[in-house]
């Protein structure tokens, strides 16, 4: 598997979420195996006695022939292995210069996520689709069908409607009770204040939040030959930009806000990491191990 | 403010160019879906104003250089006062020295008046004083020095000749060609009508040309003059035995009374008659005088009269009259011919004035005979001459001797003319070969008149001709043909001197030219062509011209130096223009002493013309529109302003200027603003 399958443009020749991810993951772990430095398997942890309701498969059936009681092999990374990914789904997220837009960028992510999670580490993974609305809701599961039940759901977020972290939020307190990792994926328009205010009640349950801030090149540093008349995806307001303007002072703009929403997110205790549309998706996967390994 | 070439606005429309590009270029700007504008605040909008500020102003700059582009090649121009440009005109002061301007103190108040213009002028204006009789004499240069102009005005003398406005039209036409500047013209004159063009267009000056005229006289003045002179201006012989000779004159009247005027004829400076006449009013009397008794020599004459006008010096009229002894001239005939002799005397003593006195000899007697004592020799109807004569004739016409030759019947025997050298073809007796029921002469078919023997011969065309012999004309003038094309008259150059050929006979059997009056004539002009003897009238007019050489001794090596003595005493020829020139204006009224390039000597009198005596003035109605302005009254002249004008002035110099500003800014302007593209792209 070649390191070239992160790229998201090549990417794009893929058709299916889930050859997407294993494409992805696959390529991603075997980048991992050539590297020295960064270590990765599933440790044994202990055995817990059987209580109703554990999954049978997570019998240790040796141990029982042995015994004649029922024990739960446990692994390491197994403990509170819950992720959830939260997808800003607003139109804003469709917005491309090139042959990947946000939206299918987002859902590469969280497919490479869902992917690595459920099929290597065994964890629980969910995921909400939502804009200024909660649109879908995927719980956190290990059973079997859910990574293809998350695929499904990625695959069915279409951008509408505009960004709006108040209103969902209070229905993720309700779904977010058991701990775990939040993922949130969008491109985060609003004011970093606000976005943090909203978000940092999350790890009042001890979740793990990390933002996964997902900008296209022509966002960071947009280039224009002429003034050109640029249209707002989500409000549908235009505005006359000059290039003079563009270079200068909208480059400024933006390096503020997401310097402010990094630092605001790492304030309050929360992983920030910009993913730029035209980037191989392996920083996205490093640092979800990185996470997962510290909380282990 | 008008246009040159207004079609060139169409041009304009080519504004539509940038136009067109501008709009399409904002066309093509379609909005473009963008992820989020939350980061272009309101305060961007001003940028974009300051940008649209400068692609109005880019559009507008190629719009104004387009436009202006166009107007400068429409050339407008506008009107501007002539005054405006007053430093530049030039003015041209003419003075009239016409010999009219000779009466009573006309030139005297021309030149005050010119005075008074020069001093009215502005130091900085150009002026010119020029002159004007027959021509147009520039005493200056245009100069801006009131010292040389005011001092050329005093130097101004009055001249004999005529006064000519249309020369001055066509000289100031030529000038304000070259110069291109206006002209204000000021003519300081009498005015005299008879000075006029036949027609007023030839008067007519240019656009630039502002005319104003200082007349030295209001009104015209009764003026009594000699109009003319009929008088010999050659006498022959001696005085008491010649013929007696008169001379008529012609007493003329200009817005005169009727009166009694006392005409006297002076011979070198004597009164030798008196007489008087009634000349009617405004009209014409003539006067005779019976006898011209002038002695040997040239007699300088004049008729004058006691007029007690006020213009005395049209008062006279010059002439010369030359007295001296015939000229001698040989006739040799055959023996047998006795009529020829006969009839070529009589017309030569009756025609001529009995300037030649004719020695007729036979063949046989001419042995012994020179023929370089004789002004002329002819030779009728001679079949052979005796061998030495013919050699001495043939070194006389080579060196300079004339000869005329007249075949007879006798040139039947011959193959060759004597003299003249070439061959006989055939003989013509006309008498005979037409005498099928036709005339049984031919006549004069075609003649030269421009040939001094028949110039003024009259009509030839009545004469029978009966008897012609054919000569081969290839090396000789033909000055005369028959109606058959056979030479009658021709002329030969041998050496020095000359030889004329009569292709038939001087007697009234080959032909009957002896009978009739144009023989007399035609014998007299031969005469005076062969002896170049050919003397004009003694009276000239002033501005004519007076033929020193002839071309033929303008040629010759040993032609003399030609010498022309003035009425002053003074010799207007150079050196170099005595041995070169052909012909000398009589510029002066009296006597010119004249020695010919041929050696002759001669005097002449001249005379103004007579057009000057008559000292009408233009009428105002005609002064109004030659200044072209009929219905405007003339300026009082002593102010010695131009009317104003108005001439166009072009304005493209400047549009063009503006232009170039235009398009300095617009490069500037776009390479800023497409600079800015360049660098982000």
């Amino acid at each position: 598997m070649s390191q070239r399958f992160l790229d998201p443009t090549v990417l794009t020749g893929i058709s299916g979420l889930d050859l997407i991810a294993k494409t992805v993951v696959d390529g991603f772990v075997a980048g991992l195996h050539r590297s020295p430095d960064f270590g990765f398997s599933q440790e044994f942890a202990e055995y817990r006695a059987y209580t109703p309701g554990d999954d049978l498969r997570h019998v240790d059936w040796n141990v029982f022939a042995r015994t004649e009681r029922a024990y739960l092999k446990r692994y390491r990374g197994e403990t509170n292995s819950l992720l959830t990914v939260l997808l800003d789904a607003s139109q804003s997220m469709e917005y491309s210069s090139h042959s990947v837009n946000k939206m299918d960028y987002a859902r590469y992510v969280a497919a490479s996520l869902f992917y690595l999670a459920i099929h290597n580490q065994r964890d629980a993974a969910g995921l909400i689709v939502f804009d200024d609305e909660v649109r879908n809701y995927i719980r956190p599961s290990t059973r079997q069908g859910q990574l293809a039940r998350l695929l499904s759901g990625l695959e069915l977020a279409e951008p509408r409607a505009r960004t709006d972290f108040g209103k969902p939020m209070r229905h993720f307190q309700e779904f977010l009770r058991r701990r775990g990792l939040v993922v949130i994926v969008s491109d985060f328009y609003e004011s970093p204040e606000s976005i943090v205010r909203t978000i940092a009640p999350l790890r009042f349950h001890g979740n793990e939040v990390v933002l996964f801030h997902i900008l296209d090149p022509q966002e960071i540093r947009p280039v224009f030959g002429e003034p050109a008349i640029l249209v707002d995806l989500e409000t549908k307001q235009k505005m006359e930009v000059t290039p003079d303007y563009a270079r200068k002072e909208y480059r400024g703009k933006m390096d503020a806000h997401i310097a402010d929403l990094g630092e605001r997110s790492r304030g309050a205790g929360m992983d920030y990491f910009l993913l730029r549309t035209d980037r191989p998706l392996d920083a996205a996967l490093r640092e979800y191990l990185n996470i997962r390994h510290e909380r282990n | 403010m008008g246009l040159f070439a207004p079609w060139f606005l169409a041009g304009a429309a080519a504004v539509g160019l940038p136009i067109y590009l501008h709009l399409l270029r904002r066309h093509s700007t379609t909005p473009r879906p963008f992820g989020s504008l939350m980061f272009f605040e309101p305060r961007t909008q001003s940028s974009i104003r300051h940008r649209r500020l400068r692609y109005w102003l880019l559009l507008s700059l190629r719009m104004l250089l387009l436009v202006l582009l166009a107007v400068a090649f429409a050339n407008p121009f506008i009107n501007r006062p002539a005054a405006s440009v007053s430093s530049d005109t030039l003015v041209l002061l003419v003075i009239d020295t016409s010999f009219s301007m000779r009466a009573g103190t006309r030139l005297n108040d021309a030149k005050r008046e010119a005075m008074s213009v020069l001093a009215s002028r502005r130091s900085s204006q150009p002026v010119q004083v020029m002159a004007l009789d027959s021509q147009l004499h520039p005493l200056t240069q245009p100069t801006e020095d009131s010292a040389t102009q005011r001092a050329a005005v005093e130097s101004v003398q009055p001249s004999d000749s005529r006064g000519s406005f249309a020369e001055l039209a066509r000289a100031v036409r030529l000038t304000a060609d070259n110069i291109r500047t206006p002209i204000e013209l000021h003519v300081f004159s009498d005015l005299q009508r008879s000075n006029m063009a036949s027609s007023l267009a030839e008067m007519v000056f240019p656009d630039t040309v502002t005319l104003i005229l200082h007349p030295s006289v209001k009104s015209g003045v009764a003026n009594w003059s000699v109009e003319s002179v009929n008088a010999p201006g050659q006498l022959w012989g001696n005085p008491k035995g010649g013929k007696p000779s008169h001379v008529q004159a012609v007493i003329a009247g200009y817005g005169t009374p009727a009166a009694a005027r006392t005409v006297s004829l002076l011979v070198n400076g004597k009164t030798v008659a008196t007489k008087s006449v009634q000349v009617p009013a405004n009209g014409r009397a003539t006067v005779e005088f019976p006898s011209l008794d002038v002695p040997y020599g040239f007699s300088r004459c004049e008729v004058r009269i006691d007029s007690g006008d006020g213009f005395p010096a049209d008062d006279g009229y010059r002439f010369a009259v030359e007295r001296s002894d015939p000229e001698r001239m040989l006739f040799v005939h055959a023996a047998s011919d006795s009529r020829s002799p006969l009839y070529f005397g009589d017309a030569l003593s009756s025609a001529a004035e009995s300037a030649f006195a004719p020695q007729v000899v036979t063949i046989e007697q001419t042995a012994n005979l020179s023929p370089s004592k004789y002004a002329f020799v002819v030779l009728s109807n001679v079949a052979a001459l005796p061998a030495s004569f013919d050699s001495e004739l043939l070194r006389y016409v080579r060196g300079g001797g004339s000869v005329l030759v007249a075949l007879g019947t006798s040139a039947a025997g011959r193959s060759r003319v004597p003299i003249f050298g070439d061959s006989i073809t055939e003989i013509h007796d006309y008498s005979r070969e037409l005498s099928r029921g036709r005339e049984r002469f031919l006549t004069v078919g075609e003649i030269d008149p421009s040939h001094s023997s028949v110039g003024k011969a009259g009509n030839l065309s009545g004469v029978k001709f009966y008897y012609a012999v054919g000569v081969d004309a290839a090396n000789s003038r033909v000055v005369a043909r028959l109606s058959d094309r056979t030479p009658l008259l021709l002329d030969k150059k041998i050496g020095e001197g000359r030889v004329l050929l009569f292709a038939s006979g001087l007697d009234n059997l080959t032909n009957d030219f002896p009978l009739r009056p144009a023989f007399v004539a035609f014998v007299e002009q031969t005469a005076r062509y062969l002896s170049g003897a050919e003397r004009h009238s003694g009276a000239r007019l002033v501005d004519s011209f007076l033929e020193l050489r002839t071309a033929q001794e303008q040629d010759l090596a040993q032609a003399l130096g030609v010498e022309v003595v003035d009425p002053d005493g003074r010799r207007p020829l150079s050196l170099e223009e005595a041995a070169t020139t052909q012909s000398f204006r009589l510029t002066r009224a009296g006597f010119y002493q004249i020695r010919l390039a041929n050696g002759r000597q001669d005097v002449v009198g001249v005379n103004p013309d007579r057009r000057e005596s008559n000292l009408d003035v233009i009428p105002d109605d005609v002064q109004a529109l030659w200044r072209g302005s009929p219905h405007q009254p003339q300026r009082a002249s002593s102010s010695g302003e131009a009317p104003q004008r108005e001439e166009p002035y072009g304005l493209w110099w400047y549009i063009m200027m503006v232009a170039l500003a235009a398009a300095l800014s617009e490069s500037w302007l776009a390479s800023r603003y497409l600079g800015t593209a360049r660098e982000e792209s």
